[in-house]
């Protein structure tokens, strides 16, 4: 029988391989690059765009690398002259039927099929484009997308399915008009897309992209009439460096509240206050749910793409779903309800603006539930790289700048408020607060290991004050799917639900820096759990300044004002699905 | 290869099998069980009854597959039935399947009690009163019977003077295994299967052997997929077989979509039953439970034959759970899928079945391993399928019997395309492809040529006419770089373009690719770009546009190549293949295509304009000048002609007219336009005054320009020339003008008045025309650049001298005559050479013209014409030798003379030997091969050799010619080796035609004229499309339905044989206009009212 440890031949020098590995994580473990575009790790082999051949002795024809399992004394050859002819042409084509617009295009920089052209030295091409151009859909408020800067590589499509639980958007067509497409070919905006931007993560082109808003923020920010009132999510100060090329896992939060205001935003407030505010509410709300007998497991309600899922595929789970805002919407609210009075500014006169990591934001921000008298409680999202390119537009270099702290009083924050970010945040951030509601003593230990981490699914049990609570946070709308099921098919040990729509939560949000890997999205939540480690306040219900606004504003927790302001309520969504 | 066996031969169906008593045992239900409970006697009359072995009233089967039905079966169904409901005759009328010969369909058999059946073919409604009136009444109408079918037992009494069916060159090289009981059998009824044998291999199966033995069985037999992979079939289901997995699967792929291949569906149609006894079997050999056929859903009557087919089958005990009793169940479902060609590679037909997009992906895993659900699954065809009943019963040695050494067994084909007999037929392996397209398609209709068989559909590769001994044999058909595909085999003939065949399958694979993987979405799309400039005309044919297109020969095998070796699934990987294989054998249509501007086979529209116009070498817009004669413009067409040809009424009756040829009215499928018919109505009918060519004054002292030879090459090139203002010199040998069309082209072909007339009329002021004086004897090359003072030089002085035969005692003898001196010694001085006893040598156009002309001779008692290969290799136009045969010629072919026999100095006779053909040799014609001791003298008097002319070389000293004495000439400038001299017609090509010669002289009168302006010497290709609308005439309702060709009237014989009166006639006004009005008008899809 064959051992698990075998030898094999890559250009000429021999390797170890194991049984059940492909050629390609082979080569990739020897160093040898392989270029992909259409290969996503963890997920099976689609074979779909052949830049991955290679010679294997024996073989009729070039084997892909992705999905062509290793065996023992196989010889491969990754760049012979027969491989490199093949991939270059193959880039060729492709570039005979892409527009000749990189200049203009996001993904300038940073698209996979220019670096292919690079790198293979592709410098001619022997046909060019044939006119016909494909109309963008631009129907969504979170993704844009351009069938003709679209590969075909049809990892949107497998993110969108076999991730996401979503399959909005599949092949349409046939030939050389096959293209990714909704069903019936109808806008984004009326399919089951969650706005959740995974696709535009694994897009290697500038087929998708986030719908920009960055020219009305500019716009925003050059009217003298206008305050320009700007929030930050947790996950974003983390990321933001790697948009000015810097490694991921860095925190650059008083560097970018600095660029912030040098940009022209004239309040600069931290969205980690009102998720702060947020365990508050959503704590008090599962208390009174478990004392009660309310519904239960309560879900969460922060991530805006979970939101949309639940309304269209799992509308017989709204009831279970928190009545809470999510903390953007809170903190938009709280802006134009409360400061902007304090401050004597008429609400329509403040623009709300909030870095997200995220692209289903925009897509919240725009819901009817999320305003007052047709003002919307936030008015423009911009994503974690929309705000790169609005620094860099600035010349705004992060790394020269001096850290300042964000303005008072929503820009004082716990820690528990910024683990947010990663999957697990929201329930860590939780159970701190509620074994401290629940007995009135605060946690011993804070750092709550089983819910930290990349993982899709994780669960903690434990015991607190004689209750016995289940918990459970799963990443990535896939794993939520299947936990559904679950609770679906009787399961009666949980109690409270996170859910993040992302894989890894915001940190791997769809409106972070493109390029990232699942150890760069590790390095994110990392520096997120470095910040939790040293801060001085580390559990929500600590926050002075959330007091304050209890006392001054909203009385108290799940009150009459809370209620108008920072809860809401969801409603079944019919959708192409 | 082995060749059918005798045996075999005469018998193409398998011997008919009883049910075995262990099926007969096992079955839970139906008519069999019930007789079998009521005893021996009611068993067996029932057994007989149903094998159609005894039928106590007439049967009527009609042949209601979808090709029968597509042909009007059902309409004939309902004849059949009221015409019996009318007379009140008992009869059984039986919808059966397809028996494979789908050209003859709607097919209807009818077996009277106690007689044989009877098929006959082209049974449409209309006919059937008349058959069963005439069956019936116990007479068989001879010229629709296909045959009667064989009885092996001799129980019933065979009608005389018919065929048997099995006889028919359809049938007698079949091996019916799989068709066995198509088109015989109800396929609505499971007691006629199994009255047949039908699933007693199941039943024996399932009874006493394991499923190793089954997989071992079939492993042994050698039988590979059908589908057209050719992977062995036991192998693959041991690997299913030893996959672990909770639940195996079967899929039957019955999703057949190459164009024209419609064997899979004829089998569900037709033998529904034997198709499921073949999944059981496999099922219980790969311990599979549960079986899926995938069928495409325009396959109606498929699917319903099988959904019938599945219930009967499981009403019976033969599906389901515990099939017979034995402990083994299988269910099958019926899977529709909507027709992607793409869904009939696996593993994107696997993931049709989970309800998923049809795209492949990449194995390993195979799904024999990971398959349907993830399960092990075993994915056959159902061609293969249909094949185990016939191996599990008679063992696999009597299946590897049938075959070669590599491919075991039968293949059915389906035969489509430019061929006799199309349909389907079922032939043992390592059968050639020529045996398929001759002996049992027929051959080419219309006497055109076979030009090559695309096998394999849009996988495959063509196998061009010279190679079509190649064996149906998966290695050999890889070998040469096609595939054995599934079985589609499309005949093309001489019409077909091959640029545009592969243009038509990457337009298939474009629209029938998933668009996964790159190579195939985009490649494919690039190489149909390519084809597509290729067969298209260009705004500018200079630019850019033109560099892409000669790129395109080298970038199409390029991207064929990555294509081939880095797609995802079989269809990207042979995607290429019609490209390639079309490009490998047929490169100079390509080049034809990208350097010419010209589609040789007249097919691709864009670039061919009008096909008659195309075809006339001197671009003669004929459309133009027909739609004109329909609407009664004679001038107007007159005009037409005389633009493109200084010679209208030489044309109009010598004119080879290949215009004709490429008629789309005569290639699909009537006849063509008569179109030297209607040049002859004009020229005869319109005064040549009508066209008054503008002639440019020389200017005096302007460049002065020699013409050698007054033949039509000569003449023309001085007759532009001096209409373009250059004063031009013929030098003429004889003493009269026309070349070739006044020596050789007798008289009663071409008058001599009319000739002259034209000819004067062509002499513009420019020209002057100087009689006898002949190059090399008058005057020299050098002499007529150098002292004679003339810029440039056209030499057109012909091909006048015979060719030898090259045997004893040819020369010296008195009575053996050149062909050409013959001819020139009549039609010039008058002087009759030829007397008693005439044999002329030869088969091409001055051979029978010789022949006629001695036969006017008035010393002449006799003549015969002696070719070496037969009269359909003959290169004479093909209405002389008619006209030759009429006139009483005898016209001797397959002999080869030997030596010329003398006496006493003179002719006494002509040693001849008799040949047979063999291969062909390059040109494409088969080779005379002398039979030896078939030598015999036939006596002489005057004997006419008349082979072949080449030039006279006198005076071409300094030029470069070829061994036959021809000029070698730059073809696209008239250009000979020496510069200033010019040349064209017969001395470059030896003997042409006459419009092949005028082409010749318009293009070297251009060419001078550039090399005198100075500019280059070159013309690039150009696509010339009809460019003027001409109103259509409509023709009424009447003549809509009825389109003969007009034949002109011809001299009768009588009163043409001893004289030169023109023989054939000019047609009357109506005739030429119900004539004009055939035309279809190739020309409006190019023209717009203005």
């Amino acid at each position: 029988m064959m051992s698990d440890v075998m030898r094999i031949e890559v250009d000429g020098r021999e390797v170890e391989a194991r049984a059940g590995e492909t050629i390609l994580e082979v080569l990739r473990r020897e160093a040898v690059h392989v270029p992909t575009l259409c290969h996503i790790e963890g997920l099976p082999p689609s074979g779909a765009c052949r830049m991955c051949i290679v010679e294997l002795e024996g073989a009729p024809t070039l084997v892909p690398s992705c999905s062509y399992p290793v065996a023992a004394g196989m010889k491969i050859r990754s760049r012979s002259p027969k491989v490199l002819a093949a991939r270059r042409m193959i880039v060729e084509l492709l570039l005979s039927s892409h527009p000749d617009d990189c200049l203009y295009c996001g993904r300038s920089g940073r698209c996979d099929l220019q670096t292919l052209a690079r790198d293979l030295g592709v410098r001619h091409r022997r046909s060019r484009p044939r006119g016909e151009r494909r109309e963008r859909d631009v129907s969504s408020p979170s993704i844009v997308r351009d069938p003709d800067k679209c590969v075909l590589c049809g990892k949107c499509v497998r993110v969108c399915e076999e991730v996401q639980g979503v399959a909005a958007i599949d092949f349409v067509g046939r030939g050389a008009r096959t293209q990714v497409g909704c069903a019936f070919e109808s806008g984004l905006n009326v399919s089951s897309c969650v706005n959740c931007g995974q696709c535009i993560l694994v897009c290697p082109t500038g087929a998708l992209s986030e719908r920009s808003c960055v020219d009305e923020v500019l716009e925003a920010l050059a009217d003298p009439d206008k305050v320009v009132v700007v929030q930050h999510a947790p996950a974003v100060s983390v990321t933001l460096a790697e948009e000015f090329g810097l490694p991921p896992g860095q925190d650059v939060d008083g560097r970018m509240v600095a660029a912030l205001r040098r940009a022209g935003f004239d309040r600069v407030f931290d969205t980690s206050f009102t998720a702060d505010l947020t365990i508050m509410e959503e704590g008090s709300e599962l208390a009174h749910r478990i004392r009660s007998g309310g519904v239960l497991p309560m879900l969460t309600s922060c991530s805006p793409g979970w939101i949309k899922f639940v309304e269209q595929f799992y509308p017989d789970f709204i009831p279970n779903v928190s009545t809470c805002k999510s903390p953007q919407q809170m903190m938009g609210a709280i802006i134009k309800r409360f400061w902007a009075q304090r401050e004597q500014v008429r609400p329509q006169d403040v623009v709300s603006v909030s870095i997200m990591p995220c692209t289903a934001k925009k897509f919240e921000c725009g819901r009817e539930e999320m305003g007052c008298d047709h003002v919307p409680d936030v008015d423009y999202v911009l994503t974690t790289r929309e705000l790169g390119e609005l620094l860099r537009m600035h010349g705004l270099d992060l790394s020269r700048l001096e850290p300042e702290a964000a303005d008072t009083p929503f820009g004082e924050r716990t820690s528990a408020g910024k683990l947010f970010g990663a999957s697990g945040g929201v329930m860590e951030a939780a159970v701190r607060t509620a074994h401290w509601m629940l007995t009135g003593r605060e946690l011993q230990e804070l750092e709550i290991g089983p819910l930290r981490g990349l993982e899709g699914c994780k669960e903690l049990h434990a015991r607190i004050d004689g209750l016995q609570i289940g918990a459970a946070v799963v990443s990535g709308l896939g794993n939520a799917r299947r936990l559904l099921d679950q609770v679906r098919g009787g399961r009666k040990d949980l109690h409270f639900i996170e859910v993040m729509t992302c894989p890894g939560g915001c940190v791997g949000g769809g409106g972070q820096p493109i390029g990232a890997d699942a150890a760069a999205v590790e390095a994110r939540m990392k520096a997120l759990y470095a910040i939790d480690r040293d801060a001085p306040v580390r559990v929500s219900h600590r926050n002075a300044s959330v007091k304050r606004l209890y006392d001054e504003f909203l009385g108290e927790p799940l009150g009459e004002i809370s209620h108008r302001l920072l809860h809401t309520h969801y409603h079944r969504r019919d959708v192409l699905k | 290869m082995s060749k059918p066996d005798t045996a075999a031969q005469a018998r193409c169906w398998e011997k008919m099998r009883r049910p075995s008593p262990e099926l007969l045992r096992g079955l839970r239900g139906g008519a069999l069980a019930a007789a079998r409970d009521a005893g021996p006697d009611r068993y067996d009359a029932l057994l007989a009854g149903l094998r159609r072995e005894r039928v106590d009233r007439p049967v009527v089967f009609v042949g209601a597959g979808t090709c029968g039905l597509g042909a009007g079966a059902a309409r004939t169904l309902e004849a059949i039935r009221r015409w019996l409901a009318e007379r009140a005759v008992s009869a059984e009328v039986v919808e059966v399947g397809c028996i494979g010969l789908c050209s003859e369909e709607p097919i209807v058999d009818i077996q009277l009690p106690g007689r044989t059946r009877l098929s006959f073919g082209g049974i449409t409604a209309d006919r059937v009163p008349d058959l069963l009136e005439q069956v019936m009444g116990g007479t068989v109408p001879a010229e629709i019977v296909l045959g009667q079918f064989p009885d092996p037992q001799g129980l019933l009494q065979p009608w005389d003077d018919v065929a048997r069916l099995d006889e028919h060159p359809f049938m007698a090289r079949q091996r019916r295994v799989v068709l066995v009981n198509s088109g015989i059998i109800d396929p609505g009824r499971i007691e006629e299967y199994v009255a047949r044998g039908g699933y007693s291999a199941l039943a024996e199966v399932l009874a006493s052997r394991t499923p190793e033995q089954v997989c071992d069985e079939v492993e042994a037999s050698g039988l590979r997929g059908r589908g057209g992979g050719g992977f062995p079939t036991g192998r693959k289901w041991k690997f299913a077989r030893q996959a672990s997995g909770d639940q195996k699967y079967l899929i039957c792929n019955a999703d057949e979509g190459d164009p024209g291949a419609f064997m899979d569906r004829a089998v569900c149609e037709s033998d529904p039953h034997r198709l499921l006894e073949g999944m059981a079997i496999a099922a219980y050999a790969i311990g599979a439970s549960r079986g899926y056929i995938y069928i495409r859903a325009e396959y109606p009557l498929a699917i319903e034959r099988l959904r019938q087919a599945i219930e009967q089958a499981r009403a019976w005990g033969l599906l389901g759970a515990d099939i017979l009793g034995r402990g083994f169940g299988l269910e099958i479902a019926i899977k529709t899928g909507a027709g992607a060609f793409v869904c009939g590679e696996e593993t994107a037909l696997i993931h049709s079945i989970e309800g998923r997009r049809g795209m492949p992906r990449p194995r390993p895993p195979f799904p024999a391993a990971r398959g349907l659900f993830g399960r092990p699954t075993v994915i056959n065809n159902v061609e293969t399928l249909a094949n185990l009943p016939g191996i599990l019963e008679r063992g696999a040695a009597w299946f590897a019997g049938m075959g070669t050494a590599g491919s075991k067994g039968t293949k059915v084909f389906a035969i489509s395309g430019m061929v006799r007999r199309t349909g389907l037929v079922e032939i043992p392996m390592g059968t050639t492809l020529r045996e398929v397209v001759f002996d049992i398609g027929g051959g080419i209709p219309g006497g055109r040529r076979c030009k090559a068989v695309q096998i394999g559909g849009p996988s495959g590769g063509c196998v061009p006419e010279s190679h079509l001994d190649l064996p149906t044999d998966y290695e050999a058909l890889k070998a040469f770089g096609t595939i054995m595909g599934s079985g589609g085999l499309v005949v093309l003939d001489e019409s077909t373009c091959m640029v545009d065949f592969a243009k038509f399958f990457m337009e298939f694979i474009q629209s029938e690719s998933c668009g996964k993987c790159i190579p195939c979405r985009e490649g494919t799309r690039r190489m149909l770009e390519i084809l597509q400039a290729i067969t298209r005309p260009r705004r500018r044919e200079d630019g850019p546009d033109a560099l892409e297109r000669f790129q395109g020969i080298m970038q199409l095998r390029e991207l064929g190549e990555m294509i081939r070796a880095t797609s995802l699934c079989g269809l990207g990987q042979t995607a290429p293949n019609p490209v390639l294989s079309t490009l490998q054998w047929f490169r100079d249509e390509y080049e034809a295509h990208i350097y010419d501007r010209d589609c040789p086979a007249g097919a691709c529209k864009e670039l061919v304009g009008a096909p008659c116009q195309n075809a006339c070498p001197a671009g003669t817009e004929v459309w133009r000048y027909v739609a004109h004669i329909a609407r009664g413009e004679y001038q107007e067409a007159y005009r037409v002609i005389r633009e493109a040809l200084p010679f209208p009424s030489v044309c109009a009756r010598v004119c080879h007219h290949p215009c004709e040829r490429m008629c789309r009215a005569g290639s699909t499928g009537g006849e063509p336009i008569a179109v030297r018919t209607l040049k002859r109505f004009v020229v005869d009918r319109v005064s040549p005054n009508t066209y008054a060519p503008e002639v440019r004054p020389a200017a005096p002292g302007g460049p002065r320009i020699a013409v050698v030879g007054a033949g039509p090459a000569g003449l023309t090139a001085a007759y532009y020339l001096g209409v373009a203002g250059y004063a031009v010199t013929v030098f003429e040998r004889e003493d009269q003008a026309g070349g070739m069309l006044a020596g050789a082209i007798p008289e009663y072909r071409l008058s001599r008045s009319q000739l002259r007339h034209e000819i004067d009329r062509m002499l513009v002021a420019n020209i002057e025309l100087r009689y006898s004086q002949a190059l090399g004897r008058d005057f020299s090359l050098d002499d007529l650049l150098g002292p004679m003072g003339y810029r440039a030089v056209f030499l057109a002085t012909g091909a006048h001298h015979s060719r030898r035969m090259g045997v004893p005692g040819e020369d010296g003898l008195e009575g053996v005559i050149p062909g050409i001196r013959f001819l020139k010694e009549y039609n010039l001085h008058g002087r009759e050479l030829a007397r008693g006893r005439v044999g002329v040598v030869g088969g091409g156009n001055s051979a029978i013209d010789a022949a006629r002309v001695a036969l006017r001779q008035k010393r002449v008692d006799s003549v015969a014409v002696y070719y070496r290969r037969t009269q359909a290799e003959m290169p004479a136009y093909r209405e002389e030798i008619d006209a030759a045969w009429e006139e009483n010629i005898a016209i001797r072919t397959l002999v080869a003379p030997v030596e010329v026999i003398g006496r006493d100095g003179r002719l006494a006779g002509l040693k001849l030997i008799s040949c047979r053909l063999g291969e062909a040799d390059a040109s494409g014609r088969r080779q005379p091969v002398p039979i030896p001791g078939s030598e015999h003298v036939v006596e002489l008097d005057t004997l006419i050799v008349a082979i072949s002319e080449q030039p006279e070389v006198d005076g071409l000293s300094g030029l470069t010619l070829r061994r036959n004495g021809t000029l070698v000439v730059d073809p696209e400038s008239c250009a000979t080796s020496r510069p200033g001299v010019f040349a064209g017609g017969d001395v470059v090509t030896g003997p042409n035609s006459v419009v092949d010669a005028i082409a010749a002289g318009k293009r070297a009168a251009r060419m001078i004229d550039n090399y005198v302006s100075g500019r280059l010497l070159r013309s690039l290709p150009k696509v010339r499309l009809p460019g003027v609308y001409i109103e259509p005439v409509q023709a009424d309702e009447e003549e809509a339905g009825s389109a003969a060709r007009v034949e002109p009237p011809l001299l009768t014989v009588s009163r043409r044989r001893k004289n030169f009166a023109e023989v054939e006639l000019c047609i009357s006004e109506e005739q030429a206009r119900r004539e004009a009005r055939r035309c279809l008008r190739c020309d409006l899809e190019f023209t717009q009212p203005a």
